[in-house]
Protein backbone atom coordinates (compact mmCIF):
# COMPACT_ATOMS: atom_id res chain seq x y z
CA UNK A 1 0.00 0.00 0.00
CA UNK A 2 0.73 3.75 -1.08
CA UNK A 3 0.82 5.47 2.56
CA UNK A 4 1.89 8.49 0.72
CA UNK A 5 -0.65 7.95 -2.24
CA UNK A 6 -3.50 7.43 0.39
CA UNK A 7 -2.40 10.29 2.44
CA UNK A 8 -2.41 12.58 -0.56
CA UNK A 9 -6.29 11.53 -1.70
CA UNK A 10 -6.91 12.03 2.19
CA UNK A 11 -6.01 15.64 1.99
CA UNK A 12 -7.59 16.44 -1.37
CA UNK A 13 -10.72 15.30 0.22
CA UNK A 14 -10.41 17.65 2.49
CA UNK A 15 -10.51 15.09 5.37
CA UNK A 16 -9.61 15.81 8.89
CA UNK A 17 -10.16 12.99 10.73
CA UNK A 18 -11.65 9.37 9.63
CA UNK A 19 -11.94 6.97 11.91
CA UNK A 20 -12.93 3.27 10.99
CA UNK A 21 -13.62 0.08 13.50
CA UNK A 22 -15.05 -0.87 16.93
CA UNK A 23 -16.01 2.35 18.50
CA UNK A 24 -15.50 2.51 22.09
CA UNK A 25 -16.83 5.41 24.51
CA UNK A 26 -12.83 6.37 25.57
CA UNK A 27 -11.90 6.46 21.79
CA UNK A 28 -15.25 8.91 20.96
CA UNK A 29 -13.83 10.84 23.42
CA UNK A 30 -9.95 10.61 22.22
CA UNK A 31 -11.23 11.68 18.96
CA UNK A 32 -13.78 14.21 20.41
CA UNK A 33 -10.39 15.77 22.08
CA UNK A 34 -8.88 16.43 19.26
CA UNK A 35 -11.43 17.13 17.09
CA UNK A 36 -11.81 20.30 19.61
CA UNK A 37 -8.41 21.25 19.67
CA UNK A 38 -8.10 21.11 15.64
CA UNK A 39 -10.64 23.62 15.32
CA UNK A 40 -9.51 25.64 18.26
CA UNK A 41 -6.66 26.51 16.24
CA UNK A 42 -8.29 26.20 12.81
CA UNK A 43 -9.35 30.05 13.84
CA UNK A 44 -13.26 29.24 12.97
CA UNK A 45 -16.57 30.69 14.73
CA UNK A 46 -17.41 29.05 18.01
CA UNK A 47 -20.53 28.53 16.51
CA UNK A 48 -19.48 26.53 14.30
CA UNK A 49 -16.79 24.68 16.27
CA UNK A 50 -19.58 23.42 18.91
CA UNK A 51 -21.89 22.54 15.99
CA UNK A 52 -18.91 20.22 14.14
CA UNK A 53 -18.18 18.86 17.82
CA UNK A 54 -21.63 18.53 18.68
CA UNK A 55 -22.70 16.36 15.52
CA UNK A 56 -19.81 14.25 15.52
CA UNK A 57 -20.33 12.99 19.43
CA UNK A 58 -24.19 12.54 18.08
CA UNK A 59 -23.71 10.60 15.53
CA UNK A 60 -20.42 8.85 16.75
CA UNK A 61 -22.57 7.98 19.83
CA UNK A 62 -25.37 6.86 17.70
CA UNK A 63 -23.34 4.63 15.66
CA UNK A 64 -21.59 3.00 19.00
CA UNK A 65 -25.20 2.37 20.51
CA UNK A 66 -26.86 0.94 17.82
CA UNK A 67 -23.62 -1.22 17.24
CA UNK A 68 -24.43 -2.48 21.10
CA UNK A 69 -27.69 -3.01 20.72
CA UNK A 70 -26.62 -5.21 18.11
CA UNK A 71 -24.39 -6.67 19.54
CA UNK A 72 -26.21 -7.97 22.31
CA UNK A 73 -28.36 -9.56 19.96
CA UNK A 74 -25.61 -11.99 19.06
CA UNK A 75 -24.79 -9.29 16.05
CA UNK A 76 -20.32 -9.47 16.11
CA UNK A 77 -19.62 -7.16 12.55
CA UNK A 78 -19.66 -4.16 14.58
CA UNK A 79 -15.58 -2.60 13.36
CA UNK A 80 -17.94 -2.21 10.03
CA UNK A 81 -18.40 1.46 11.44
CA UNK A 82 -16.83 4.75 10.22
CA UNK A 83 -16.72 8.60 11.06
CA UNK A 84 -15.27 11.10 9.21
CA UNK A 85 -14.95 15.16 9.28
CA UNK A 86 -14.01 16.62 6.50
CA UNK A 87 -13.90 20.25 5.69
CA UNK A 88 -15.35 21.48 1.90
CA UNK A 89 -14.44 25.57 1.22
CA UNK A 90 -15.97 26.72 3.84
CA UNK A 91 -18.39 24.15 5.15
CA UNK A 92 -17.75 21.53 7.38
CA UNK A 93 -18.95 17.70 7.14
CA UNK A 94 -19.72 14.84 9.42
CA UNK A 95 -20.24 11.40 7.61
CA UNK A 96 -21.42 8.38 9.73
CA UNK A 97 -21.81 4.72 7.83
CA UNK A 98 -22.41 1.38 9.41
CA UNK A 99 -24.78 -1.57 8.88
CA UNK A 100 -27.98 -1.47 9.68
CA UNK A 101 -30.19 -4.77 10.00
CA UNK A 102 -33.33 -4.95 7.39
CA UNK A 103 -36.02 -4.75 10.14
CA UNK A 104 -34.79 -0.85 10.99
CA UNK A 105 -33.90 0.40 7.48
CA UNK A 106 -37.74 1.48 6.33
CA UNK A 107 -38.03 2.93 9.72
CA UNK A 108 -34.63 4.95 9.69
CA UNK A 109 -34.82 6.41 6.54
CA UNK A 110 -38.81 7.65 7.30
CA UNK A 111 -37.56 9.64 10.36
CA UNK A 112 -34.96 11.06 8.08
CA UNK A 113 -37.31 11.79 5.61
CA UNK A 114 -39.99 13.88 8.14
CA UNK A 115 -37.22 15.29 9.43
CA UNK A 116 -36.01 17.05 5.63
CA UNK A 117 -39.34 18.33 5.34
CA UNK A 118 -39.01 20.50 8.37
CA UNK A 119 -37.84 24.13 8.88
CA UNK A 120 -35.41 25.18 11.66
CA UNK A 121 -39.39 26.19 13.31
CA UNK A 122 -40.23 22.61 12.72
CA UNK A 123 -37.16 21.60 14.13
CA UNK A 124 -37.58 22.94 17.48
CA UNK A 125 -40.74 21.84 17.70
CA UNK A 126 -39.89 18.10 16.84
CA UNK A 127 -36.87 18.41 19.33
CA UNK A 128 -39.35 19.82 22.11
CA UNK A 129 -41.83 17.44 21.96
CA UNK A 130 -39.00 14.48 21.70
CA UNK A 131 -37.69 16.03 24.93
CA UNK A 132 -40.86 15.80 26.53
CA UNK A 133 -41.54 12.02 25.37
CA UNK A 134 -41.28 9.22 28.26
CA UNK A 135 -38.43 7.51 27.47
CA UNK A 136 -38.20 3.42 26.76
CA UNK A 137 -36.31 1.62 28.57
CA UNK A 138 -33.22 0.40 26.87
CA UNK A 139 -33.23 3.26 24.26
CA UNK A 140 -31.40 6.63 24.06
CA UNK A 141 -33.43 9.67 23.91
CA UNK A 142 -34.22 10.10 20.81
CA UNK A 143 -33.16 13.33 20.25
CA UNK A 144 -29.81 12.58 18.21
CA UNK A 145 -30.99 12.83 14.90
CA UNK A 146 -32.60 15.66 15.78
CA UNK A 147 -29.77 17.73 17.19
CA UNK A 148 -27.79 16.88 13.71
CA UNK A 149 -30.83 18.30 11.65
CA UNK A 150 -30.92 21.47 13.84
CA UNK A 151 -27.08 22.01 13.79
CA UNK A 152 -26.97 21.32 9.77
CA UNK A 153 -27.01 23.98 7.04
CA UNK A 154 -28.74 21.39 4.85
CA UNK A 155 -31.05 18.55 5.07
CA UNK A 156 -29.34 15.82 6.09
CA UNK A 157 -28.29 13.71 3.37
CA UNK A 158 -28.63 9.41 3.48
CA UNK A 159 -28.54 6.37 1.68
CA UNK A 160 -28.65 2.75 1.80
CA UNK A 161 -25.69 0.27 0.09
CA UNK A 162 -27.39 -2.89 0.18
CA UNK A 163 -25.10 -6.23 1.66
CA UNK A 164 -25.59 -9.49 -0.15
CA UNK A 165 -27.31 -10.77 3.28
CA UNK A 166 -29.57 -8.49 3.03
CA UNK A 167 -28.73 -5.96 5.30
CA UNK A 168 -27.64 -2.47 3.80
CA UNK A 169 -24.73 0.06 5.07
CA UNK A 170 -26.20 3.15 6.65
CA UNK A 171 -24.39 6.44 4.97
CA UNK A 172 -24.79 9.94 6.73
CA UNK A 173 -23.76 13.14 5.63
CA UNK A 174 -24.46 15.96 7.78
CA UNK A 175 -22.96 19.43 6.38
CA UNK A 176 -22.18 22.51 8.93
CA UNK B 1 -30.31 9.01 57.48
CA UNK B 2 -29.69 12.55 56.14
CA UNK B 3 -27.62 12.87 52.84
CA UNK B 4 -24.16 13.17 52.35
CA UNK B 5 -22.07 15.69 50.24
CA UNK B 6 -22.28 14.38 46.69
CA UNK B 7 -18.20 14.98 45.20
CA UNK B 8 -17.36 14.11 41.86
CA UNK B 9 -14.10 15.14 40.19
CA UNK B 10 -14.20 16.60 36.51
CA UNK B 11 -13.54 13.86 33.47
CA UNK B 12 -13.82 15.06 29.46
CA UNK B 13 -16.89 13.45 29.31
CA UNK B 14 -18.55 14.19 32.63
CA UNK B 15 -18.88 17.58 34.55
CA UNK B 16 -17.49 17.99 38.10
CA UNK B 17 -20.15 17.71 40.82
CA UNK B 18 -20.40 18.97 43.91
CA UNK B 19 -24.31 18.80 45.75
CA UNK B 20 -23.92 19.98 48.76
CA UNK B 21 -26.98 19.77 51.49
CA UNK B 22 -25.76 22.11 54.23
CA UNK B 23 -26.35 25.12 51.98
CA UNK B 24 -28.18 23.90 49.27
CA UNK B 25 -26.07 24.79 46.56
CA UNK B 26 -25.68 21.86 43.63
CA UNK B 27 -22.85 22.88 41.31
CA UNK B 28 -22.40 20.90 38.14
CA UNK B 29 -19.46 22.19 36.04
CA UNK B 30 -17.97 21.12 32.34
CA UNK B 31 -18.88 19.05 29.97
CA UNK B 32 -21.35 16.07 29.32
CA UNK B 33 -21.38 13.05 26.74
CA UNK B 34 -20.85 10.08 28.84
CA UNK B 35 -20.90 6.21 27.31
CA UNK B 36 -24.84 6.21 29.21
CA UNK B 37 -25.61 9.29 30.33
CA UNK B 38 -28.84 7.94 31.85
CA UNK B 39 -26.84 5.88 33.92
CA UNK B 40 -24.47 8.47 34.78
CA UNK B 41 -27.06 10.69 35.93
CA UNK B 42 -29.05 8.08 38.00
CA UNK B 43 -27.50 8.64 41.21
CA UNK B 44 -27.11 12.58 40.48
CA UNK B 45 -31.24 12.61 39.95
CA UNK B 46 -31.82 10.39 43.00
CA UNK B 47 -29.75 12.60 45.06
CA UNK B 48 -31.91 15.55 44.13
CA UNK B 49 -35.21 13.93 44.65
CA UNK B 50 -34.13 12.45 48.16
CA UNK B 51 -32.82 16.68 48.64
CA UNK B 52 -35.97 18.14 47.40
CA UNK B 53 -38.21 15.78 49.90
CA UNK B 54 -36.08 16.61 53.19
CA UNK B 55 -36.20 19.95 54.63
CA UNK B 56 -36.64 23.14 54.12
CA UNK B 57 -33.15 24.74 52.87
CA UNK B 58 -33.27 26.80 49.96
CA UNK B 59 -32.10 24.89 46.67
CA UNK B 60 -29.40 26.82 44.60
CA UNK B 61 -28.49 25.34 40.84
CA UNK B 62 -24.89 26.81 40.13
CA UNK B 63 -24.69 25.32 36.81
CA UNK B 64 -21.78 25.85 34.48
CA UNK B 65 -21.97 23.17 31.52
CA UNK B 66 -21.22 24.46 28.21
CA UNK B 67 -21.89 21.38 26.46
CA UNK B 68 -24.61 18.38 26.72
CA UNK B 69 -24.81 15.73 24.24
CA UNK B 70 -28.69 14.92 23.35
CA UNK B 71 -28.91 12.08 26.26
CA UNK B 72 -27.54 14.28 28.75
CA UNK B 73 -29.75 16.99 27.88
CA UNK B 74 -32.63 14.77 28.60
CA UNK B 75 -31.54 13.79 32.10
CA UNK B 76 -30.75 17.55 32.97
CA UNK B 77 -34.61 18.40 32.32
CA UNK B 78 -35.22 15.43 34.63
CA UNK B 79 -33.13 17.46 36.93
CA UNK B 80 -34.38 20.81 36.38
CA UNK B 81 -38.25 19.01 36.33
CA UNK B 82 -37.60 17.72 39.99
CA UNK B 83 -36.25 21.49 41.16
CA UNK B 84 -39.69 22.58 39.52
CA UNK B 85 -41.74 21.00 41.18
CA UNK B 86 -40.07 22.04 44.58
CA UNK B 87 -40.57 25.06 43.53
CA UNK B 88 -44.41 24.68 42.69
CA UNK B 89 -44.86 23.00 46.04
CA UNK B 90 -43.15 26.36 47.65
CA UNK B 91 -39.58 25.58 48.37
CA UNK B 92 -37.36 28.01 47.34
CA UNK B 93 -35.19 27.05 44.14
CA UNK B 94 -33.11 28.98 41.69
CA UNK B 95 -31.22 28.12 38.56
CA UNK B 96 -27.90 29.94 38.00
CA UNK B 97 -26.35 28.82 34.83
CA UNK B 98 -23.52 30.54 33.58
CA UNK B 99 -21.78 30.20 30.13
CA UNK B 100 -18.92 31.64 28.38
CA UNK B 101 -19.97 35.02 26.34
CA UNK B 102 -18.71 34.07 23.36
CA UNK B 103 -20.35 30.60 23.17
CA UNK B 104 -23.98 31.55 20.96
CA UNK B 105 -24.54 27.62 21.16
CA UNK B 106 -24.50 27.07 25.13
CA UNK B 107 -26.71 30.41 25.62
CA UNK B 108 -29.11 28.74 23.07
CA UNK B 109 -28.95 25.16 24.98
CA UNK B 110 -29.52 27.22 28.31
CA UNK B 111 -32.32 29.46 26.95
CA UNK B 112 -34.43 26.51 25.53
CA UNK B 113 -34.14 24.73 28.90
CA UNK B 114 -35.38 28.00 30.59
CA UNK B 115 -38.61 27.68 28.71
CA UNK B 116 -39.74 24.47 30.02
CA UNK B 117 -39.88 25.89 33.19
CA UNK B 118 -41.20 28.73 35.45
CA UNK B 119 -39.17 28.53 38.39
CA UNK B 120 -36.04 31.63 38.89
CA UNK B 121 -33.76 30.90 36.26
CA UNK B 122 -31.26 33.75 35.81
CA UNK B 123 -28.53 33.43 32.71
CA UNK B 124 -25.32 34.37 33.47
CA UNK B 125 -22.60 35.21 30.97
CA UNK B 126 -18.87 35.44 32.10
CA UNK B 127 -16.81 37.38 29.64
CA UNK B 128 -14.52 34.60 28.06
Amino acid sequence: MNLFALKEQLREAGILISFTGSFSHSIIEELGTAVKKYLENAEIQKTAMMDVFSVYIEAAQNVRNYSERRCQAGRTDNDASIVVIARRDTHYRIYAGNVVEEDDKADLGARLDRLAALDKAGLKTAYKEQLRRERAPDEGAGLGLIEMARRASAPLEYGFTPLPDGRAYFSLCIEI
Amino acid sequence: MSLERLHQSATPSTPAVDFDPASGVLSLTGESYPENAFDYFRPLLTWVARFVDEGNTPIVAEIALSYLNTSSIKSVMDLLDLLESAHRRGRQATVRWSYADDNERALEMIEEFKEEVTLPFFIVPVSG
